[in-house]
């Protein structure tokens, strides 16, 4: 079904409901299928720390949706490195099971080479 | 080559900052709404040899239309012009937050 | 060409959805085809048929729906997004037991699939972010 496609996760999680609403609709297109690959950037990168504990705030972990993805395909994903280290988080600190995580350097190459693009 | 549109003003948002970031050579950026407000913003100048169009009604609303930008060469475009960029450029990101 | 549109921000809250809009109805004036405009976040309140907004003020969904007649579009609600955000066809209503439904005629409420089938299924998809 139709080309791959990037999806773009920008958002914090928790603030705004756009970093869980992104997840659902990457999880949706995964399990029709669909080959959809992930880009980590920004605040998006905050997603992906392995220490979230939301629960006094009354919400479900959105890293542990994160954890379904490699049941639907994807079993990878890409992290822009300088929204890491602008943050001072070391890559070892984001781990996600069964996923593997690629920083990369060059965001805008690997954007560059899909045709569509989601944006969240 | 990626389009990218920017819509929120890079005094408030980090929109204009992460499509920098991620501008490959080639790529087009399109200034809309609050993302105008980026002609006054020194950021900008990393983009001098690319193409930076925007849309006038947009800067014009916020008075913005009479403002020799930061940069030279940005080109003031109306919807036809948008939708035109649209189909020359592919993917199409959207910087709105 | 044949488009697809992503609107995520709520009429009369921010102007990206006057520019879902603006743009849509450029690129019909251009000759383009729009496959679907899927309404998801915030962007779900344009089916809520309650909303009033003052009569000197544009009402986007009314140009919507006028839109939707003339070229038959297929204008997507996202049904769990709307769900949260309280906008419920009859079906909807009653089948969650809610005092009343308000989905505005011209939309339709589907699942996020359809978002899936648009980018499949599209040239291009343009995003109107919050």
């Amino acid at each position: 079904m139709g080309n791959k496609t990037l999806t773009i996760c920008r958002a914090a999680p928790y603030g705004s409901a756009l970093a869980r609403e992104g997840l659902e609709a990457i999880l949706a297109a995964a399990a029709m299928g669909q080959e959809v690959d992930l880009l980590f950037l920004g605040d998006g990168v905050f997603q992906l720390l392995d220490n979230q504990s939301p629960e006094g705030i009354q919400q479900k972990s959105l890293h542990r949706n994160l954890q379904a993805l490699p049941m639907f395909g994807p079993e990878q994903l890409y992290v822009c490195a300088s929204s890491l280290s602008e943050r001072g988080i070391n890559p070892k600190q984001i781990k996600i099971p069964g996923i593997d995580i690629k920083v990369i350097e060059k965001p805008g190459a690997l954007i560059a080479s899909y045709q569509c693009v989601l944006n969240f | 080559m990626t389009l990218h549109l920017v819509s929120k003003s890079p005094f408030s948002s980090s929109a204009l900052c992460d499509c920098i970031k991620c501008f490959a050579e080639g790529d087009v950026l399109l200034l809309i709404e609050d993302g105008v407000y980026a002609l006054r913003h020194g950021a900008l100048q990393k983009l001098q040899n690319s193409a930076i169009y925007c849309l006038e009604a947009d800067a014009k609303a916020r008075g913005q239309q009479e403002l020799t930008a930061i940069v030279s060469g940005v080109t003031m475009i109306d919807d036809a012009g948008w939708v035109k960029l649209c189909t020359q450029n592919t993917p199409i990101v959207s910087w709105f937050r | 060409m044949k488009f697809s549109l992503a609107v995520y921000s709520a009429p009369h809250s921010s102007q990206s959805a006057a520019s879902a809009l603006r743009f849509a109805k450029a690129l019909l004036a251009e000759g383009h085809e729009i496959y679907r405009v899927f309404f998801y976040c915030d962007g779900i309140q344009i089916g809520n048929n309650i909303a009033a907004p003052p009569q000197d003020e544009s009402n986007l969904a009314r140009e919507w729906q006028a839109l939707q007649r003339e070229y038959k579009l297929d204008l997507v609600i996202c049904i769990a997004a709307a769900q949260r955000r309280g906008v419920l066809s009859q079906r909807e209503a009653e089948r969650l037991e809610r005092p009343s439904a308000n989905l505005a005629e011209g939309f339709e409420l589907a699942g996020l699939g359809q978002l899936t089938d648009a980018v499949a299924n599209s040239e291009r998809l343009v995003t109107f972010g919050s």
